[in-house]
């Protein structure tokens, strides 16, 4: 019964139905009120005609007026039993039974089809706004691709769903499905490469749609719904709402990638100051203590050999520290703008003392000529440069520490007057633990000048050692000019 | 004599400081972290001096120096490592007088420690006139001589001048200078300030490239050294 009540309320048997409720009326009327006044038949015939227009739509309403109409002559409007009218005024009335049983059927019709598919609409914002709260609930992609294609199926009334993604070797492979789904490998390809949506009726009921997921001016992958009951607006809709899901999956996966470095790198970071903090201390501690003893018994040769002893060694920790900070990627520029005048000023005065039997000649450069670096870091690589040009050229020459713009580029220059390094030899001292054979008998780890050069480049800039005419070496580091 | 609180998590440089203050002639006590020693300046006479690491377990030197400024304004010098700029500055701008970056000299260490005890002391009236070197400077008449000859000062480089003047040997945040000679941080940038203490060099300094009055301290500010 059910069924039967489903099948004749469905609109596609509404033509049958219309006969059938029309001649039903009339069988009704016939046996029952064959006596009544001709406005009496006239009316409960308008109202079966309004029924079917109203259950059925256009087509049927049209064909109940008409059959009302016939009816109405051929059962009612003497003589009965013919289609022939014997008072011309009953033609008249005919022909107004007529348009009035088409008016209202039309109009009945317009007013069911407004309100179903005002009905239609609201079921698809639920089903849409149900979908999307059920999308933002998963905070994984595989979590989201298992329950979408049911999700999908219902919202969609669809038989079948299938979620073909592309991989990055732009194939397209199901990411999901509901069971027993049948897809057309070319029309997902279409839609996914041209972006191109098809729509063909299924073999069962519905349609068979294909539409591409876009991810702004991009697909991802093909939506497919099979024997679909819903509207295409409402499929687009959902691919509409997959891609944004599926973006939104990518970035919660990248934002959950990118906190993980950080916290390797906090932790790294941490560590590396502890250590430096621990091996720095000690050093500390008995230079310290050096320093005691010769204030109770007196400066000696002995006390004097520990004292340069440990500061070298506080150096060699420093150096190897900023060598493992640099090496574990943790060393990141915080980088801001600042004036090359104030990064010389700070060079000078942190390593200028290594300077004291130097003549220094300093061109610091107007204070409007910017860089983008961070500066400690800049500020540690002209010191290696500073130290360089000391211990390699001769006490009392002269060093000549200038800023120049060029261009789009700012030039620091340390150049000195010592015995400059041979041409073969200039990329060689960037290597680490690299000594040349003349340097033998100068205090040094070799790391001073690539811990400079990692940390220029770190910053954008390049680290250069090059002749100056006067027989030295000119250490140069060149970086952008900040705008 | 004085009593100077050295908070150190290592033995060995609690050992060293605490050695090296007393044979200047102070009487010191130790800590090993800041719990310990928030509660020993509570239970005992007040210090005069305290000399803390930055790095410690539990409450570390920048927590130190807050809890420590809530109540009192005795000197905290604070002994760091380098690479530290940002937190040298906070820890200043905390509150902290002074900072030492390891390894340090011992001589250097006494000597903050007596300029620091120095500038607690209650003091009368400021004397007007200052003599450094071979510079005269009359705060009362704004008038600066070097050598001999009258140095013609801007207004700035004379406030900047009056501001390091009250605090000799003391480290000032670029922040703190821009406070006291502008009256405000806002508007002005640290650039302008190294412009303006450029100039003073130039006008004061005997090498204006080897400042030896006025200290750059790298990323943190300056400090005025008048007798070095």
């Amino acid at each position: 019964m059910p069924r039967l009540m489903r099948w004749l309320l469905d609109r596609r048997s509404g033509y049958l139905a219309a006969v059938l409720v029309v001649g039903g009326t009339i069988g009704l009327l016939r046996l029952f009120l064959a006596e009544a006044a001709d406005s009496t038949i006239a009316l409960v015939l308008l109202l079966a005609v309004f029924i079917c227009a109203w259950v059925w739509e256009k087509g049927p309403g049209v064909l109940a007026a008409v059959l009302a109409t016939l009816g109405f002559n051929f059962f009612f409007l003497p003589p009965i039993y013919t289609f022939t009218i014997e008072d011309p005024r009953n033609v008249a009335a005919l022909f107004v039974f007529l348009v009035s049983g088409l008016l209202i059927g039309h109009l009945s019709a317009l007013a069911r089809e407004r309100q179903r598919l005002a009905e239609a609409e609201r079921r698809d914002l639920v089903a849409l706004t149900q979908l999307s709260q059920a999308f933002l609930s998963d905070t994984t992609r595989e979590l989201l691709l298992g329950m979408a294609a049911d999700r999908l199926g219902r919202a969609l009334q669809a038989s079948g769903v299938a979620i073909l993604l592309a991989r990055p070797d732009s194939e397209l492979f199901e990411a999901a499905a509901t069971p027993g789904v049948v897809v057309q490998k070319d029309l997902a390809e279409l839609a996914w490469r041209q972006g191109n949506s098809a729509a063909l009726p299924s073999n069962v009921e519905g349609i068979d749609i294909y539409l591409p997921i876009r991810i702004g001016v991009q697909r991802a992958g093909t939506l497919v719904a099979t024997g679909m009951l819903a509207s295409e607006r409402m499929a687009e809709g959902c691919a509409l709402l997959l891609g944004l899901s599926l973006e939104r999956e990518r970035f919660l996966a990248l934002a959950r990638e990118a906190e993980k470095t950080r916290a390797s790198e906090e932790m790294k970071s941490t560590l590396l100051a502890t250590l430096a903090h621990d091996l720095k201390t000690p050093v500390a501690a008995a230079s310290a203590a050096v320093e005691n003893w010769e204030t109770s018994v007196g400066v000696s040769g002995a006390s004097t050999l520990a004292r340069q002893e440990l500061s070298a060694l506080a150096r060699r920790i420093s150096e190897l520290m900023e060598v493992v900070r640099l090496d574990s990627g943790i060393a990141h520029p915080r980088r801001e703008r600042v004036a090359c005048g104030a990064i010389v000023e700070a060079a000078m005065a942190r390593f200028g003392d290594v300077l004291a039997d130097h003549s220094l000649f300093l061109d610091v450069p107007a204070p409007e000529l910017t860089v983008e670096v961070d500066p400690a870091q800049l500020t540690e690589a002209l010191g290696h440069g500073l130290e360089n040009a000391a211990r390699y050229s001769p006490s009392g020459s002269e060093i000549r520490v200038s800023v120049m713009s060029e261009g789009d580029s700012v030039r620091f220059r340390i150049e000195d007057r010592g015995h400059g390094i041979p041409a073969a030899e200039r990329e060689r001292v960037f290597e680490r633990f690299v000594r040349l054979p003349q340097a033998q008998n100068v205090p040094g780890t070799g790391l001073g000048l690539p811990i400079a050069k990692s940390l220029v480049e770190a910053n954008g800039g390049t680290l250069t050692l090059q002749a100056s005419p006067s027989g030295g070496t000119v250490f140069e580091i060149s970086l952008p000019r900040a705008r | 004599m004085s009593r100077v609180l050295v908070v150190d998590d290592e033995a060995g440089l609690r050992k060293v400081v605490r050695d090296a203050l007393e044979q200047a002639g102070h009487e010191v006590e130790t800590a090993g972290d800041g719990d310990e020693a928030l509660a020993l300046a509570a239970a005992g006479p007040a210090f005069d001096l305290i000399v803390t690491d930055l790095a410690m377990p539990r409450r570390d030197g920048l927590e130190l120096v807050r809890a420590v400024r809530k109540s009192s304004s005795v000197p905290i010098l604070v002994l760091t490592v380098r690479g530290e700029e940002r937190e040298k500055v906070r820890l200043l701008d905390a509150g902290a007088d002074d900072y030492m970056t390891k390894p340090f000299g011992v001589a250097e260490l006494t000597a903050r420690a007596r300029a620091l005890l120095r500038r607690a002391e209650p003091r009368g009236p400021q004397p007007s006139v200052h003599r450094f070197a071979d510079v005269t400077v009359d705060l009362e008449a704004r008038a600066v001589h070097k050598a001999g000859r009258e140095v013609h000062l801007t207004p700035t480089e004379f406030g900047l001048l009056s501001a390091f003047l009250g605090k000799p040997g003391a480290v000032w945040t670029h922040g703190q200078l821009l406070a006291a000679v502008w009256g405000t941080t806002a508007g002005v940038s640290n650039d302008t300030l190294r412009v303006h203490v450029g100039s003073l060099r130039r006008k004061i300094e005997q090498d204006p490239n080897r400042p030896s009055f006025i200290r750059t301290e790298p990323w943190v500010g300056y400090r005025f050294t008048p007798d070095s």
